[in-house]
């Protein structure tokens, strides 16, 4: 009897996963915001700290208008770079790789939920983590610069899971 | 502590002061409020027949009802009797004030207040915290200010309002986001970052002269500044060294202390200890952000949340409680923890957003954004059990609320 109520329970919560934000969406946000508790290192070699170099005020230079790269998505409460996102970064670089003049802004950015404070630090976590990427792949960290906006500059101002999928990003602006 | 000096504009604070209703001056309620509440009447106190003085008198009667510790009845049900009278004389707006025990006959406070005619309601709300310090020995709210962010003008600027959520006065009007303001401990500077300059950075405003000051610009982020109880350091999350960290900044020399050092997590929103050893800040170093307390010195940080998926925000207040906002069943509520006891209380319950709780100087009452239908304004709850009050009634969001200490 109890295994059956286990396996109903169980059911339901499988039900609502396959379902996701439509149905269920607390169930949907409770695991979203539970994830990491594994924390893949950063970069190739276990990760490690690059020290940001120092801010001039002012822009690195004239926008980069002939190319455009894509924003790199991330999960709820997590800085971590998925898979499906690596591609992306890695375009970046093998452009910087090819042409050394170019300086990238990386802006990071959190959906609306939670703490200002603390999205502000998880933007700039995400920012880094790409810029962690970004020199991994050989781009001297010099030329990688972060500028981190927390939850304040949406892209969608929808309250939906389809909003905040889009506004917690990663972007890239080129200087040259 | 001095008390917070008056700020600017008095002519902002008129502007506003009638708008907030001035209920009629006969409210007597019994009982209300559980027990532990003092009865007190203000029926003795005679305003005169202007305007200014029946200002007088109706906040005066809000004040000491919203400072939670009395219930203004009727003079026969009276425990504490107030007397005396408020009148506008020479320039002057006076209120004499005796406050006595009816059934003792002991003297609490016996004093004359003055202030210009204009200011009613400031004479209101010291006379208000005389009265609540010298019968209950407790710091009074009614005087002391309250720093917010709001979009009323679209854009997210630093709005000052008092305790009661009248004399709204604009601060900044940056065109770029502001956040997470905080006081200096004698609540005569305000902290807070903006992207003034297209980074965030830590400003501080002096509020005599409104003079800004930039005071933290590393490269990267530089936010969540908030001042030790002595007023010389500021700890605050920087992300110079390749991910976002703890720090203490010395005022004077700017020399900095790195506190955390956490490869894989970001750290953010420090909070002071009352006794400046110790303070209470955010890490995501489980993968979810929880809150923890670290020695002000650097050393081993300690967990102290361990329900809720997410807890944030923490506010160390003036008795050592720490309050912080817990994401529970999906929702934001406001938690307590005693470090005494290592136990927490969730101090709101109701489904919708609670967040960014910060202390009032009698640690008692919590001020608080909530957010309802995508909608944010401030509120203040009182952990002893009376009603939440909507201090913002504007357009726009309203939210980081940061009350003064005094």
């Amino acid at each position: 009897m109890k295994k059956t109520i286990v396996s109903a329970v169980f059911g339901v919560v499988v039900c609502c996963l396959l379902i996701g934000s439509s149905g269920c969406t607390s169930v949907d946000e409770e695991l979203l915001g539970a994830d990491g508790d594994v924390l893949i290192p950063l970069g190739v070699d276990g990760g490690g700290e690059f020290p940001l170099g120092p801010r001039a005020d002012g822009l690195p230079g004239e926008p980069v208008a002939d190319v455009a790269f894509d924003s790199v998505a991330f999960l709820y409460d997590s800085f971590q770079i998925a898979d499906s996102e690596r591609g992306k970064i890695e375009a970046i670089a093998d452009y910087m790789n090819r042409n050394h003049d170019v300086t990238v802004y990386i802006d990071g950015h959190c959906d609306e939920r939670g703490s200002r404070e603390y999205n502000l630090s998880l933007s700039e976590h995400r920012a880094l983590a790409i810029r962690a990427y970004l020199i991994s792949l050989g781009v001297a960290g010099n030329r990688v610069l972060t500028r981190s906006f927390g939850e304040e500059q949406p892209l969608d101002l929808g309250h939906r899971e389809s909003a905040w999928r889009q506004n917690r990003r990663g972007e890239f602006e080129l200087y040259r | 502590m001095k008390r917070f000096p008056i700020l600017c504009a008095s002519i902002l604070a008129l502007l506003l002061a009638g708008g907030r209703g001035a209920s009629g001056s006969d409210i007597v309620i019994v009982g209300e409020g559980g027990s532990g509440k003092v009865t007190i009447s203000l029926k003795g106190m005679c305003p005169g027949g202007g305007a200014a003085e029946r200002l007088f008198y109706d906040v005066l009667e809000r004040d000491l009802t919203r400072s939670g510790w009395f219930n203004v009845v009727d003079r026969t049900a009276a425990t504490v009797l107030v007397e005396g009278s408020c009148t506008q004389s020479g320039g002057r707006l006076s209120a004499v004030c005796d406050v006595k025990n009816g059934a003792t006959g002991g003297r609490y406070l016996s004093r004359v207040f003055t202030e210009t005619p204009t200011a009613s309601r400031q004479l209101a709300h010291m006379v208000a915290d005389a009265i609540v310090e010298a019968v209950k020995k407790v710091p009074g709210i009614a005087s002391s200010k309250i720093v917010l962010v709001g979009s009323k003008s679209g854009k997210k600027d630093l709005f000052v309002c008092g305790a009661d959520g009248a004399d709204m006065v604009q601060l900044t009007r940056d065109g770029t986001p502001c956040l997470s303001p905080t006081w200096s401990p004698r609540a005569d500077n305000l902290f807070y970052t903006s992207f003034h300059r297209g980074f965030p950075d830590v400003y501080q405003v002096q509020l005599a002269t409104g003079q800004r000051s930039r005071v933290a610009s590393y490269p990267g982020i530089n936010a969540g500044a908030d001042a030790s109880p002595d007023g010389k350091l500021l700890a605050l999350a920087l992300s110079k060294d390749g991910n976002p960290e703890l720090y203490v900044l010395q005022l004077r020399s700017k020399k900095l202390t790195r506190l955390t050092k956490t490869k894989f997590a970001a750290e953010a929103s420090p909070s002071w200890s009352p006794d400046g050893r110790q303070i209470a800040f955010v890490s995501d170093s489980t993968g979810s952000p929880q809150v923890y307390v670290i020695s002000s010195g650097g050393g081993k940080a300690q967990r102290i949340t361990f329900r809720g998926n997410e807890n944030v925000s923490p506010d160390w207040g003036p008795d050592g409680r720490i309050a912080y906002s817990s994401r529970r069943q999906g929702r934001y509520q406001i938690c307590v923890y005693d470090p005494n006891t290592r136990g927490d209380t969730s101090v709101t319950e109701e489904p919708v957003d609670h967040e960014s709780p910060s202390w009032a100087p009698d640690g008692r009452h919590i001020v608080y954004t909530r957010t309802q239908g995508y909608r944010s304004d401030v509120y203040v709850l009182d952990t002893s059990g009376d009603a939440e009050v909507r201090l913002t009634q504007f357009q726009g969001d309203w939210y980081s609320p940061s009350w003064a200490p005094r």
